[in-house]
């Protein structure tokens, strides 16, 4: 027998059974007998939302049932499979409707049976707050009542709503279980049609919440798929009404999954079959894609940003953790959600408690994350947020990072009790709270033997680092398919908007090109938006049309157009933040640049504030440009001039921090030693003048290059 | 040679919300011109006034308020007679009462309240909570409820708890959701697009983009507003073009220009004049912004800035 | 389009002379670009380009200076519409409304019961706006009693006679002789430009003031402001931001391009709450001199502090003084709390200080006029800033050694110890309105 066979049996049995009952009610009360649910204004809710018609008596009744024979359409396709599963669930209302004809109450307690308009629009808030992350329906009898009150207590602990059907019911009542609404588990009834008024919550919030017109399944089906997050639990034995009831819920979007071997065919993220029932819960929730909240940290101290300045000092540490002499290190890496159990804590080595007090000692942790939407380019995003998770923590310091970290826990807080796996909590319900865009399982390895330390910073934790940086250096502005918008300072600056591309961060130094997809990714309503560069316009100044788009539409149409590459053409514009700005030195032919630090006077004739006041606040001033301190040996500062050649003078300072990459970016492309010893600085020159005496001796290259202007 | 003035009207369009119903009901927003800007194009719905009152009753308040309330017993007396306050367009009532760090009312009986006024007056509502943001998300969802039918602006659903006020509001009881930022296009922004995707429909939205009293870092609300009518008329933005709703009298009120005695600074003269001063320059420099309701409570602000519309229409 | 500062510098002689003051020929340049200086400055720039420059960095909107001494006001010269595209740069400026049948003296001094100091900058009512009601003789009566008070005096007379006799009397203090219209302008543009003073403008419609400005500007004279009061609120507020737009636009209409006066005490008169919304409307759209019945707490408190934070430069932030600040009676035993010296971070922390009853010192260290996380991010507001400035300023003066934080930068805790010692800092709750609670507790713990 095929799934087919057993979802169209199960169909023609309870349509059988429907079309006897309706006509035995017509034969006693006749066609004309009102029919309807109590306190609902959608009549029939499951066949007014998917027909758009309204059902009040008998005749419409029947009438109704000639409808819904016509989606039992009998081709052996998906489609027809999941029609009749609707088909099945629209009998299973008729069913049901029926048993409340003349104002019978044919639910008692403690079931539960139709539910109300109004405990749909009270549910619909937290449904949609995800305050209720999902709603269970568990059908059937459970091995044993213990294994059902178990599955049933792990959902009510993560707020998620339980609906029960069938012999589950009894076994939770035998077992004592406390059940109704206001606790989250509601017994609907013990016939399987009973399932029906689950279906019929789903499909009114829909009706109520989305705004879906009664009668556009499509849309019904799309919006209980994507907005009501519920799933099926189905206990062994199913017969073919089950099979068929599973197909509709399936159509609807809800996973089924059953402790059923016999006679199944498992359907990926659709129809799943596990043999363990302590799994039931971790499986429902992975195939509907819930993510649980934390609300609160488990750790015996407090958690809070307050904390974030504590410096703990040599009396009052339990133990350090210090990478300067011994081998300690902090990493993030990606897996499969194959291989990755959530929530687990591995210790290797020894635990807080046996560690000398006042020690110092190796420290590793390995957080190992997993999730559709999880690219490795985040890893080390999270990786810098450590230094805030673990210093939140009362009594614990943490500075640095990667292999270089230390870490001290105070006497108190050990003596409250805190050990490593308090840790481990705290990176993971950090990591699971911020990013839950992106990850949905993560597991934390603590390593305190020395041995292991060792050999996982050199062949583990090293080599990532060194891919990291290896990919940063090899990520250029034609090597990635997008680019990035920044208006984190458009509060200050409100026509102002960045560009960032992997070879231009921010102006300000702070946002990266990772980081600001990283943003986007794991915020997509934020500041940081795509920009594609589909359309190029200009390639050597870096003119595309996407980008004059993206920034007149963030700008508010301040901004019309940015080239990426020219100081002349349209230059990129500032907020303010700027680390440095350049700008052009009309008698050598090239630019000079200041920085931040510097306050005194430029060849340019005007010092850092004043070149500030012209070129923030998101104004485009040709020949002048903010920008930040990494981009100065960037091959793409101002390419489209001629590149870094052009820079003629620099403070001291800045020339100092920034002469290694420049002076190896020189010699790579233009084949220039030490470039940065012909460029002068305010010890040599303030004035235009005297700098060209300088620039002459030295023969600096832009002297030869093509006149700026 | 005659003046040549090009009109300054827009494709765009600020959304036209409808609040409260039967009769008394009111539009808020509709205009594609800035604000005022009747010689440009005629503005159909223009700024409308509402008279802000507090669940904490009329001890804390300046004698001018006191007077005009005098006689009145319960909250039903008091919205009754603001909603007959010359001048008033609509009422806002503000469960300060709750406030965790004052009296810290159950929600149930602020619910009574709010049943009490909602059955008392026929003027569209507005229903405002008490700034705590945890207490507030509940305390207004369940008004969303008590004030079903009503049409009601529920003030206000923020960052940290628009799903729950925003669905409330929005989707299970058929209000209008109001959109509270702090003084930021790009929150304001942010916020009317994550409240429209939990699927509440642009035209049950409206805007509180926050405010201050004049002289309290108030250049940043003109240019928030000012930037939004822009970005809403010039570029069409839709995720901006709400209308702006602004509670002006809290924060006239509660600076110290009009909250120091005529004890303690003698030379300022009139203390209540002083209040109104500063509550009708706020009001009206937000309309001028671009504001399309602000709330007051004195009643001589609500007469002075409605008869300030009417003149400016 | 204005120019850009290369296209000026392209004109420049490139000599970096440093006769015109600036350095360089592209600091010169890029200064006329922002308006910051005039072109003419530059004495060695060929006749070709100063006409070329001339047409084209010639501002849309002119800046005309009324008054003498510390009475001395620019007026006009803003280029953008809304402050947040550049910023506003001539304040409006109140004028107190008198008659000859008025006790001048009195009035005067009502007014100027207002004067005070906020944020660094004098609050007072700097004009007073006389009219004349017909009567030659008292009008120069009245103008007698105006003048020599420190104040800038507008002449609001449409008779030749009379205001000749009145620029007689006050025209050493630069006044503005607002009179001309359709019927009179030749005589008042001869009695402006004998006396040296600027001449007010205004028209029975848009239309007409308009033709008369333009007919003045063929006189040849060019020192005016326009009188936008119309004959309701309606017609003042179409007229005075029509008037602005037109020569801020794309394609100035320099016709226009003068400052405006408004006058509140002819279009509501006796209605002070109408006088402070009407004069709010006005200081945000497009009023230069605002004209009302008189100046006291109730009016100046609004309107000052409108105008001050609306004519801020959006990219200078507002700047308290650094300090100590008691609040509540604070005195050397109460406790210390800090924040940064942004204007707005002090008046909402103030506020909530004063709100919170608790007496305490509100110290101030120089943060460069950020806000709290921008200046730690800028590096303004460190531990050594604060703890500098602790020892310097506060530790002489204040017994206390309980120091609060702001809690945006609650990780300054452990720095700011190690460097102040014999202080216990406690970090504040991350927003200003957690802070009278905050107090509170502290208070009933007995910690402050």
């Amino acid at each position: 027998m095929t799934l087919f066979d057993r979802v169209f049996g199960g169909n023609d049995a309870v349509y059988g059974l429907t079309e006897a009952a309706i006509d035995k009610a017509i034969a006693e009360h006749g066609a004309d007998k009102a029919i309807a649910f109590p306190h609902t204004a959608y009549s029939l809710p499951c066949y007014y939302a998917v027909t758009g018609t309204k059902v009040a008596n008998l005749g419409e009744l029947k009438t109704a049932l000639g409808v819904v024979k016509t989606l039992m359409t009998r081709e052996k396709r998906l489609n027809d499979a999941f029609m009749s599963g609707v088909a099945t669930a629209l009998c299973a209302e008729f069913i049901e409707v029926l048993k409340y004809i003349d104002g019978a109450t044919p639910y008692e307690e403690p079931l539960y049976g139709h539910l109300a308009d109004a405990t749909i629009r009270e549910l619909g808030v937290p449904l949609v707050t995800g305050d209720i992350p999902g709603v269970a329906v568990i059908l059937g009898s459970a091995p044993t009542k213990e294994d059902a009150v178990a599955l049933v207590k792990s959902y009510q602990a993560q707020g998620i709503l339980v609906t029960l059907v069938g012999g589950v019911i009894d076994q939770c009542v035998e077992a004592g279980l406390n059940m109704g609404y206001a606790v989250r588990i509601v017994p609907l009834g013990k016939d399987v049609t009973s399932v029906i008024h689950v279906v019929s919550v789903a499909l009114r919030a829909a009706l109520i919440f989305g705004n879906v017109t009664p009668g556009d399944a499509a849309n019904l089906m799309k919006y209980t798929f994507e907005r009501v997050p519920a799933f099926v639990n189905a206990f062994k034995p199913l017969d073919d009404v089950i099979v068929a009831c599973g197909a509709g819920a399936i159509a609807l979007g809800f996973p089924v999954v059953t402790n059923e071997t016999e006679n199944i065919f498992r359907v990926p993220k659709s129809l799943i079959v596990q043999e363990d029932v302590d799994k039931f819960n971790a499986t429902s929730l992975e195939a509907r894609d819930i993510k649980i909240k934390i609300t609160k940290i488990d750790i015996p101290v407090s958690f809070a940003s307050a904390f974030e300045g504590e410096i703990i000092r040599k009396g009052d540490m339990q133990v350090e953790f210090d990478g300067s002499r011994k081998d300690c290190f902090e990493l993030v890496q990606t897996k499969e959600l194959t291989q990755i159990e959530d929530h687990k804590f591995t210790l290797i080595g020894k635990d807080f408690d046996e560690f000398e007090v006042g020690s110092k000692n190796a420290i590793s942790y390995i957080v190992d994350v997993a999730g559709k939407n999880m690219q490795s380019d985040f890893e080390p995003v999270f990786e810098r947020k450590f230094h805030s998770y673990l210093n939140c923590i009362e009594g614990v310091m943490h500075t640095g990072q990667r292999d270089m970290i230390r870490v001290r826990i105070s006497k108190a807080t050990f003596e409250a009790g805190f050990r490593a796996k308090d840790l481990a909590e705290v990176l993971y319900a950090n990591i699971k709270n911020e990013f839950d865009a992106v990850v949905d399982k993560c597991a934390v390895t603590i390593i305190t033997d020395d041995a292991e330390c060792t050999k996982l910073r050199h062949d583990l934790a090293i080599p990532a680092y060194d891919r990291r940086d290896e990919r940063l250096t090899t990520l250029t502005d034609e090597a990635v398919p997008v680019y990035y918008s920044c208006i984190m300072c458009q509060a200050f600056s409100p026509s102002h908007v960045c560009v960032v591309t992997p070879e231009r961060l921010g102006l300000c130094g702070a946002v990266s090109w990772l980081d600001a997809k990283a943003t986007n990714e794991l915020d997509p309503q934020g500041p940081c938006q795509v920009i594609t560069k589909e359309r190029v316009i200009d390639e050597n100044l870096g003119r595309y049309e996407d980008v004059d788009e993206a920034v007149a539409k963030f700008s508010q149409g301040a901004l019309e157009h940015v080239t990426l590459y020219s100081i002349m053409e349209d230059p990129m514009t500032s907020c303010g933040c700027f680390e440095c700005i350049c700008g052009i030195e009309p008698c050598s032919n090239g630019v000079a640049i200041t920085n931040r630090e510097y306050a005194g006077m430029t060849p340019l004739g005007m010092t850092f504030g004043e070149l500030a006041s012209m070129t923030g606040g998101g104004v485009q001033t040709p020949g002048f440009m903010g920008h930040g301190k990494h981009f100065i040996a960037s091959k793409k500062f101002m390419k489209a001039e001629g590149g870094f050649e052009r820079i003629v003078w620099m403070p001291k300072d800045l020339k100092d921090t920034v002469a290694d990459r420049l002076n190896k970016a020189a010699k790579e492309v233009y084949d220039i030693d030490n470039f940065t010893d012909m460029i002068g600085d305010e010890t040599i020159a303030t004035d235009p003048e005297t700098l060209l005496t300088f620039l002459t001796e030295k023969g600096h290259p832009a002297l030869k290059l093509e006149p700026l202007m | 040679m005659p003046f040549n003035g090009k009109s300054g009207k827009f494709n765009a369009s600020i959304n036209a919300v409808e609040v409260g119903c039967g009769e008394k009901a009111i539009k808020l927003g509709g205009e594609n011109v800035l604000p005022f800007y009747t010689f440009d194009a005629p503005i159909e719905n223009s700024p409308k006034v509402g008279v802000m009152i507090s669940d904490l009753g009329l001890e804390n308040e300046p004698a001018g308020v006191k007077a005009y309330y005098e006689g009145c017993t319960t909250m039903a007396d008091i919205a009754k007679k603001a909603a007959a306050m010359p001048g008033a367009d609509f009422v806002c009532l503000k469960l300060e009462s709750a406030d965790p760090n004052g009296q810290d009312k159950s929600v149930e009986d602020c619910m009574a309240v709010v049943k009490e006024v909602v059955d008392a007056i026929d003027v569209p509502l507005v229903i405002a909570g008490c700034k705590n943001v945890a207490k507030d998300a509940d305390l207004l969802t369940k008004a969303s409820e008590v004030a079903q039918g009503k049409n009601a602006i529920i003030l206000s659903a923020k960052e940290e708890d628009y799903k729950g006020i925003g669905a409330a509001a929005g989707l299970a009881y058929n209000q209008k959701v109001g959109a509270e930022s702090a003084v930021d296009i790009n929150l304001a922004k942010q916020l009317n697009v994550l409240i429209s995707q939990l699927g509440v429909a642009p035209s049950n939205i409206v805007m509180n983009v926050g405010t201050a009293a004049v002289g309290y870092g108030f250049e940043y609300v003109v240019s928030t507003m000012d930037r939004i009518k822009a970005a809403a008329l010039s570029q069409d933005d839709k995720q901006l073009q709400m209308p702006i709703i602004t509670p002006v009298a809290d924060e006239a009120w509660n600076v110290k220009e009009a909250m120091a005695s005529e004890e303690d600074m003698p030379e300022w003269g009139d203390q209540e004049a002083r209040g109104v001063g500063m509550e009708v320059s706020t009001a009206a420099s937000v309309l001028a912004s671009g504001s399309n309701a602000v709330i007051l409570k004195h009643p001589t602000s609500v007469a002075t800035i409605s008869k300030m519309i009417k003149e400016l229409m | 389009m204005a120019l850009k500062g290369l296209d000026i510098f392209k004109l420049t002689p490139k000599t970096n002379c440093k006769e015109c003051g600036s350095p360089t020929c592209m600091a010169f340049s890029m200064k006329v670009a922002q308006g910051a200086v005039d072109i003419s400055k530059c004495p060695h720039m060929s006749e070709e380009a100063m006409a070329t420059l001339s047409e084209a960095t010639a501002p849309p909107m002119k800046t005309i200076k009324v008054g003498t001494g510390d009475a001395e006001y620019t007026l006009g010269g803003e280029t953008v519409l809304a402050r947040h595209e550049k910023t506003f740069v001539s304040k409006p400026r109140f004028a107190v409304r008198v008659t000859p049948d008025m006790d001048v003296d009195a009035a005067l001094a009502e007014a100027n019961k207002v004067d005070y100091d906020r944020i660094g900058e004098r609050m007072h009512a700097e004009m007073v706006y006389v009219e004349c009601n017909g009567d030659a003789a008292a009008f120069v009566e009245a103008v007698k009693k105006v003048t020599g008070k420190g104040k800038t005096i507008v002449l609001a007379c449409k008779d030749a006679d009379a205001a000749k006799a009145a620029l007689d009397v006050c025209k050493a203090e630069k006044p503005i002789l607002n009179g001309a219209d359709a019927s009179n302008y030749e005589k008042m543009v001869e009695l402006a430009k004998e006396a040296g003073v600027v001449l007010g403008v205004s028209g029975a419609d848009i239309n007409e003031l308009y033709d008369t400005a333009a007919a003045i500007e063929k006189l040849g004279y060019k020192d005016l402001v326009l009188d936008t009061t119309g004959a309701t609120i309606k017609e003042t507020f179409a007229t005075t931001v029509q008037v602005r737009r037109a020569c801020l636009a794309k394609e100035p209409d320099r016709t226009f391009g003068y400052p405006s006066i408004v006058n509140l005490s002819k279009i509501a008169p006796n209605d002070e709450a109408m006088q402070i919304s009407l004069a709010s409307v006005f200081v945000l759209k497009y009023g230069s001199i605002i004209v009302m019945d008189t100046m006291n707490y109730a009016r100046g408190l609004a309107l000052f502090g409108l105008r001050q934070n609306v004519y801020t430069d959006p990219q200078k932030p507002m700047k308290v003084e650094p300090g100590i600040y008691p609040l509540n009676g604070g005195d050397e035993n109460s406790v210390v709390l800090t924040t940064v010296d942004f204007a707005l971070t002090y008046f909402v922390v103030s506020g909530e200080l004063e709100r919170s009853g608790v007496p305490c010192n509100l110290v101030i260290s120089d943060a460069g006029g950020l806000s709290v996380l921008t200046a730690w991010a800028a590096g303004k507001l460190s531990s050594t800033s604060v703890s500098k400035f602790i020892k310097e300023e506060v530790e002489p003066k204040v017994k206390s050694r309980k120091l609060i934080i702001p809690g945006k930068v609650a990780v300054l805790k452990g720095d700011i110890e190690a460097k102040l010692e014999g202080w216990q800092v406690i970090v504040a709750p991350n927003e200003a309105v957690q802070l009278v609670k905050f107090l509170k507790d502290l208070q009933a713990s007995g910690e402050i």
